[in-house]
């Protein structure tokens, strides 16, 4: 078991190097498809967060943390990050 | 005779004067022509004049508001880059803090829970994130008891791939990795066997890869795999058997603990999960020696969100082998329960109703819990639960395990 486990991650990594290599890809981010994850996504695990709550610094952090923690991707993390930046209005802090 | 003579007198007299007359129109005339001519002219000349005025004013107002124009632009841009900030670098305060308060059976009541959960982010460009989380909390002795629950360098490779060095919360399953923070968290208590020595792994020291995965037949991923120190078998300090899977900086000269989760969302609002971990657990013999035991985890975990419902459900299982040198038994620490919640958003009203139940060679529990939150805000809640607990051997007569309890808690996120 514990053999199989191992190659089995070491095979996981070796693709997912490999396979990540090939698609990895930068574009800015689509606010259209970030709303759309936005909705769908982070109530997943809590409440959503409204583009008021933060300022558009910290949700540039913010947005990394949620990469990590949601297991989105880069580009789905710019998306939603884009759609967050749009949102935000002069009067998010009233 | 007389009137003849004077008819022919003024005719005489008029006669030239109306020759004078039509000579004098036809001057008239001719003035008025050349006046028309002049100011047909003079109206040329003018709008020249306007057009030339206008000309030469524009060219002289536009680079003056062109530049002033540019000045605003290049001092709004300035403003907006302090405001938001467009550094590589910088840093960032989050996190959560909670305070709670119990009236549990055969107990008086007491305010038993103040905790702040304070998380560091620093940022360095996209390719890189430092994240720490400390779990600060009053224990029942007034004393200050500070955990670091995570410390971890996230570099990400690239779209994919984000490669986690340090301590992380555990992968496996949902609960632990996200669920746990207070704001998060829609009851106050944690399920049974999701806290410190349950039957979830909280947390490893290794290294991870973890991210999301490009989309197949139109279906999102994401994964995490890791390899990190072997967690430690032994007894605590209340005589429990437990499984420390908390992450450690010694090897305890055991073999790793390799393990993952891969998760994908069939459709929109739904995330399931499946994880694994494999490897050995180290036990301290009484005369200090170390000695390996078999060690695997299995866990599966679901999310449906739907309109304002939120459905959740959990379960994990540690197993820990046998070894003919320790006096411990090993066998399989297991844990589930299912969560389901409703917002009522023009109330901020959420009941939430959750089920669990949790094993292990010693105990074996289950917990019915009714809640009610109250949301002032997505991320400032006040919550108010019933807990119906049992150990179904009956031997918890001395623990809390027994004892029905209700709860509050205020929590918020920030």
């Amino acid at each position: 078991m514990k053999k199989i486990m191992r190659l089995t991650i070491l095979l996981a990594m070796f693709l997912t190097f490999s396979v990540n290599y090939v698609f990895a890809n930068e574009h800015k981010g689509d606010s259209v498809r970030g709303a759309e994850l936005w909705a769908s996504s982070c109530v997943h695990c809590h409440n959503i967060r409204e583009p008021a709550d933060l300022s558009k610094r910290a949700w540039k952090y913010s947005m990394n943390h949620m990469r990590v923690r949601a297991g989105f991707t880069g580009q789905e993390t710019r998306d939603i990050l884009a759609f967050i930046l749009e949102s935000k209005t002069s009067k998010d802090s009233e | 005779m007389r009137k003849m003579t004077l008819g022919i007198t003024l005719s005489i007299i008029l006669s030239p004067m109306s020759f004078a007359s039509s000579s004098e129109i036809n001057e008239l005339k001719n003035e008025v022509l050349l006046l028309k001519q002049m100011m047909k002219e003079l109206k040329k000349s003018n709008d020249e004049l306007r057009a030339y005025q206008n000309t030469t004013a524009k060219d002289s107002f536009v680079p003056a508001s062109r530049n002033a124009f540019s000045r605003l632009e290049a001092s709004v841009e300035e403003l907006k880059t302090n405001l938001e900030g467009n550094e590589k670098s910088g840093f960032q305060l989050a996190g959560y803090a909670s305070f709670g308060w119990q009236d549990a059976q055969n107990n008086d009541n007491e305010f038993d829970l103040v905790q702040f959960s304070p998380i560091f982010h620093y940022q360095y460009g996209s390719m890189f994130q430092f994240e720490g989380e400390l779990e600060v909390k009053v224990g029942a002795d007034g004393d200050t008891e500070i955990d670091l629950e995570y410390a971890a360098g996230n570099i990400f490779l690239n779209d994919y791939v984000g490669l986690i060095v340090g301590k992380f919360m555990s992968p496996i399953g949902q609960f632990v990795q996200n669920g746990h923070p207070s704001w998060i968290n829609k009851m106050p208590s944690t399920p049974l066997g999701f806290g410190h020595d349950g039957a979830a792994p909280t947390s490893n020291i290794g290294i991870e890869l973890r991210g999301g995965l490009p989309k197949f037949a139109n279906t999102r991923s994401n994964y995490a795999i890791f390899v990190s120190n072997a967690p430690v078998f032994g007894i605590a300090t209340d005589g429990d058997t437990i499984i420390d899977a908390s992450g450690k900086t010694s090897s305890n000269d055991v073999s790793k603990t390799w393990g993952g989760r891969f998760a994908v969302n069939p459709i929109s609002g739904m995330e399931v999960g499946v994880s694994m971990a494999s490897g050995d657990i180290a036990e301290e013999l009484a005369g200090g020696k170390k000695i390996a035991r078999d060690y695997e985890v299995v866990g599966f975990d679901g999310a449906y969100h739907y309109d304002n419902f939120m459905l959740k459900g959990e379960y994990i299982k540690q197993k820990v082998g046998e070894n003919d040198l320790s006096m411990l038994e090993g066998g399989i620490w297991r844990a589930w329960y299912s969560q389901l919640s409703y917002q009522f958003q023009g109330l901020n009203l959420e009941p939430v109703i959750r089920y669990g139940d949790y094993n292990n060679p010693e105990i074996k529990r289950k917990q019915l819990a009714l809640g009610l939150n109250y949301l002032f805000s997505n991320n400032v809640i006040a919550k108010l639960a019933y807990e119906n607990n049992k150990d179904k051997d009956g031997n918890a007569v001395n623990s809390k395990a027994n004892d029905n309890r209700l709860l509050a808690q205020f929590a918020f996120g920030f």
